[in-house]
């Protein structure tokens, strides 16, 4: 079994705040992985670790083997919440950064994803709606062919027809060689996507399954798990 | 690296084009002033006068403009973009000081240029005695400031990227990146002028009988000085930047 991550008592600290706590994560290749979790929960703080924006105040964090630097950086592609892109940027000059930036960024398939989003090439991105912004930024990331995905949120703030289509969008971008980690909240949106969940709260993972496993044992389906999970 | 640089100027190419051109611009304004009313050195000064204090505006602008290339990616959500590329961190910092470079240079051949063309108004006899007074070598006196300017500007992004290691999304990291450059200045200052001129001094002064030389004045222990503490700067937040940091 090949894991395209592995962390091993991970913890990070934000001076008194516990993000998150000897976290043990592997992840395998070929798979959709959600975690899930409440706001505050250390949910983006681990997906920041493994992109290389954070660094662990203990334990360590191995993607494809090695610590997150240049060579991770190369074969990750991550999402992060809000917009992240220069504030001069149209969307062709975001097409170009990426197609000069990243080897595996296939650009016709960045193009066919901004047809299907029905996003406009010469629109400037710091006048997109929260939804288009949101569709950009997947359109893009899942553009290129890396080995792992780390969405955080993709859906936060998006109206109903754009979660549609970025969910649409994920499952067809989706290969069995590449990996992806999707953190969010919104899980009844997400939950067909998924085959294994970690539950994260107050920077510990109180819950992990496979998602068939998890909805055979229990009777309930993933959110509805979720709910009696994180209201109890 | 030139991939870099090239969205480094785009991020930022209508304010760079806007202020040089303000500069010619204005530059044009002041030395048709100063040529409509030959003999008058008052009228002359006075253009010229004005036109130094623009070309000090801009000269701010560039230095504020250098430690903000960083400050943006380090404080603002565009970090996300820049600092999850697949490149070291020494490059993405070159990047951003040899777009200052270029600035820089550019900033110092249009402020000669204008200059030397003011000086064509202003009565040259007087003019002449002044420059032979001040004794100005010129390519020293650039190479002073530019090794200073790089000096300053790569201690200020050290100590951002410093706090930035250090801290996370802390509201006072403005006030502490502050406060840190001043202590290294503090330091400097003390290791500099404390230990290593009068260290230098002292072992010329034992090989030479009296000192003759006076070290600070001379300057180009101050050159190399800088070139030093540029490269360690400019080393130790590369480092940071790709094995440190928390954005």
């Amino acid at each position: 079994m090949e894991h395209i991550l592995k962390s091993s008592q991970l913890s990070k600290y934000f001076y008194q705040k516990k993000a998150l706590q000897k976290v043990d994560i592997n992840i395998e290749k070929g798979k959709i992985y959600g975690i899930l979790g409440p706001n505050g929960g250390g949910k983006s703080t681990f997906l920041k670790l493994a992109a290389g924006l954070l660094k662990p105040s203990e334990g360590e964090i191995l993607i494809d083997g090695k610590k997150p630097g240049v060579y991770t950086k190369s074969i990750v592609s991550y999402l992060p919440e809000g917009n992240y892109f220069y504030k001069w940027m149209r969307i062709q000059d975001a097409l170009s950064f990426f197609g000069d930036f990243y080897a595996d960024f296939d650009v016709e398939k960045a193009r066919q994803n901004f047809d299907f989003m029905k996003l406009d090439e010469k629109e400037k991105i710091s006048s997109l709606s929260k939804g288009m912004l949101g569709r950009l930024k997947l359109s893009l990331a899942m553009s290129r062919n890396a080995s792992l995905f780390l969405l955080d949120e993709p859906l936060n703030g998006i109206d109903p027809i754009s979660r549609e289509k970025i969910i649409t969008s994920i499952l067809e971008a989706f290969n069995p060689k590449s990996t992806i980690i999707i953190c969010s909240h919104l899980i009844v949106y997400i939950e067909k996507l998924l085959d294994y969940v970690f539950f994260l709260s107050e920077g510990q993972i109180i819950l992990e399954g496979n998602v068939e496993d998890l909805r055979n044992k229990k009777n309930l389906s993933i959110d509805q798990l979720y709910q009696e999970v994180f209201q109890s | 690296m030139m991939t870099l640089l090239k969205y480094e100027i785009l991020r930022r190419w209508k304010w760079l084009a806007f202020r040089y051109i303000a500069l010619i611009g204005l530059g044009v304004v002041f030395y048709n002033r100063a040529a409509a009313t030959p003999m008058q050195y008052e009228i002359a000064a006075a253009s010229m006068g004005k036109f130094f204090l623009i070309s000090l505006i801009v000269f701010v602008i560039i230095l504020v403009e250098g430690i903000n290339m960083l400050k943006e990616d380090l404080f603002e959500q565009s970090g996300y973009l820049t600092f999850t590329l697949p490149k070291p961190g020494r490059s993405i910092l070159f990047a951003k000081n040899f777009l200052l470079l270029i600035q820089l240079i550019l900033w110092v051949i249009v402020s000669i240029q204008f200059g030397s063309m003011f000086l064509k108004f202003l009565p040259l006899e007087e003019m002449s005695q002044f420059m032979s007074e001040i004794d100005l070598n010129i390519y020293p006196a650039i190479l002073f400031f530019l090794s200073a300017f790089f000096n300053f500007v790569l201690m200020v992004q050290f100590s951002l990227t410093l706090t930035r290691t250090l801290l996370y999304r802390n509201k006072y990291s403005g006030i502490i990146s502050v406060g840190i450059f001043f202590l290294l200045a503090y330091l400097i200052e003390q290791f500099y002028y404390g230990l290593f001129l009068v260290r230098v001094q002292h072992i010329y002064s034992e090989i030479a009988g009296e000192i003759q030389v006076d070290l600070i004045s001379a300057g180009y222990s101050s050159v190399v000085m800088n070139i030093i503490l540029s490269v360690i700067f400019f080393t130790a937040t590369a480092y940071l930047l790709e094995r440190k940091i928390n954005i």
